[in-house]
């Protein structure tokens, strides 16, 4: 299995420089770079159905708040933190307005296993449910979520060893009942 | 099987990871990147230069003092905090929707307060009522809080060891995880490990408190020995007793004994904490109970925990069926010799 390589840090710095002063394509770049990561940040946290949505939103927020951005080199972390904050406020917002559709799954036309998985992984403690699904569902490396979110590559590897082993614990016992 | 193929995809393929991976794949968007608006926001330069010397003049006395303003915010770090009910104070400053926590100020809340705290861009601080914390340092690789009365839930995402906070009577030094951190009138603090781990630290004595346990510390005393939520409470109140009550002698050991006969299987990180705590001529009893509850492994011997040998206490850990030793060292550096 191979990973696309990692792009270095100092290009992200210069596509955020260029972005900041208006370089629709150079955001355009930084999109396609950090969808995934994004995507599976918000996975991890709120309901499948949501999370297109909140993709964008987050990406037209960071937009508006590149000039907030102190350290370009940090734009992977900045934007991870955007993601995670999102989230964070869509389950406050949920609360204060609707509860979610219990049909939400029904409708869904992904494989019905895959949304079970999926829902397993999201009940795992934080940590290890977002490197979890960057490498399951996004198909990140370990040296690459590292390199995107700003976390250590230590961390990461012990994150994704320890929710795997939490995972199949998981995913054994649901067989077994 | 190594885990080098769940790491970067190298090695001997994993079975059960290959399976997963091709399943959720099916979960992954492949939505293109939005439409921007034509209007976001974005800040322009101004063009009144075109117009005034005397509006040039008065925007270059703006600039300096904006200038002069973000020096100041450069040599005094700060964090964002939000209300997030009531009015907070930062300082003598009430805040309504949000504010900034220099380096040195104090965050209070009152009985109908709480706030939030972004710690950086490594994770978040709620403060309940009647808190009373102060910001210590906010270096790149130093996030350190003060909390001097109150409760805080921190949720860090940081590798560890870059956030801590200080109590009355020990450190809180967060190892990737969630938590909640009260400390009393009294100076006590109790901290609750929701996930991840956290290491309670005083000086030349650590606890490292799994999620589902708890660590009390008192002042003038330090850490105490951390314990499982739902242990009993017999057991607890003999740990507390050992912990910060008892001095003589007997009346150690009558605690003691009673937390040994108290402990379960689960409570096996607890003894483990115990055998570097107790009184030397207490640890063969805590050695033989433990040996009951969890076998220690080949090559950990009596004479080697009776003096403390850091490796033969880090193969026991090992044997707990929590994460291995290796989960921390890798945070605090190799294991010393035998001591």
């Amino acid at each position: 299995m191979t990973f696309p390589l990692a792009l270095a840090q100092s290009d992200n710095a210069f596509l955020a420089n260029a972005a900041r002063k208006g370089d629709r394509p150079a955001f355009g770049l930084l999109y396609s770079r950090f969808a995934r990561m994004v995507h599976g940040i918000l996975l991890a946290r709120v309901p499948r159905s949501e999370v297109d949505d909140l993709v964008q939103d987050v990406f037209l927020l960071a937009l508006r708040r590149l000039d907030t951005l102190r350290d370009p080199c940090a734009f992977g972390p900045w934007l991870a933190m955007i993601a995670r904050n999102r989230a964070t406020d869509y389950h406050r917002r949920s609360r204060e307005t609707t509860e979610l559709s219990e049909d939400c799954a029904a409708q869904d036309p992904r494989p019905a296993e895959a949304l079970a998985v999926l829902s397993t992984i999201q009940k795992l403690p934080e940590a290890y449910r977002e490197t979890l699904v960057l490498r399951l569902v996004e198909g990140m490396s370990g040296p690459e979520i590292a390199e995107r979110t700003g976390l250590t590559p230590a961390s990461v590897r012990v994150n994704l060893h320890r929710g795997m082993k939490l995972l199949r614990e998981k995913l054994e016992g649901r067989e077994a009942s | 099987m190594s885990d080098d193929y769940l790491w970067d995809g190298s090695g001997e393929p994993d079975p059960e990871v290959e399976r997963l991976e091709r399943l959720l794949a099916t979960l992954r968007s492949d939505r293109p990147a939005p439409e921007l608006p034509e209007n976001l926001g974005l800040r322009k330069r101004s063009v009144l230069f075109r117009h005034s010397i005397q509006l040039a003049v008065a925007a270059a006395a703006v600039v300096l003092v904006i200038a002069g303003w973000f020096l100041l915010r450069r040599e005094r770090p700060s964090w964002e905090v939000v209300s997030l009910e009531g009015t907070p104070r930062i300082g003598s400053e009430s805040i309504s929707a949000s504010g900034r926590l220099a380096v040195g100020q104090w965050l209070e809340t009152d009985s109908s307060s709480r706030a939030r705290i972004s710690i950086g861009i490594i994770g978040e601080v709620h403060v309940d009522p009647n808190t009373r914390i102060r910001l210590l340092k906010a270096g790149a690789d130093d996030h350190r809080l003060a909390l001097a009365r109150g409760k805080m839930h921190a949720a860090i995402w940081a590798p560890p060891r870059l956030f801590s906070v200080e109590t009355p009577s020990a450190v809180a030094v967060d190892l990737g995880c969630t938590y909640t951190l009260e400390v009393d009138k009294a100076g006590i603090s109790f901290l609750h490990v929701t996930s991840g781990w956290v290491a309670f630290e005083t000086e030349g004595r650590e606890s490292f408190v799994p999620a589902g346990a708890l660590c009390e510390t008192r002042p003038g005393i330090g850490a105490g020995t951390p314990y499982r939520e739902d242990a009993s409470e017999a057991f607890r109140s003999a740990l507390t007793r050992l912990d910060f009550e008892e001095r003589s002698a007997d009346g150690r050991l009558v605690a003691l004994d009673a937390v040994l006969a108290q402990a379960e299987k689960e409570d096996a990180f607890t003894l483990w904490h115990l055998l570097s705590r107790v009184r030397a001529g207490e640890r063969s009893r805590v050695f033989d109970r433990l040996q009951v509850l969890v076998p220690a492994p080949p090559g950990v011997t009596r004479e080697g925990v009776a003096r403390l040998d850091r490796q033969m206490l880090d193969r026991w850990w090992d044997e707990l069926g929590l994460e291995d030793t290796t989960w921390w060292r890798l945070w605090k550096g190799p294991a010393p010799n035998a001591k």
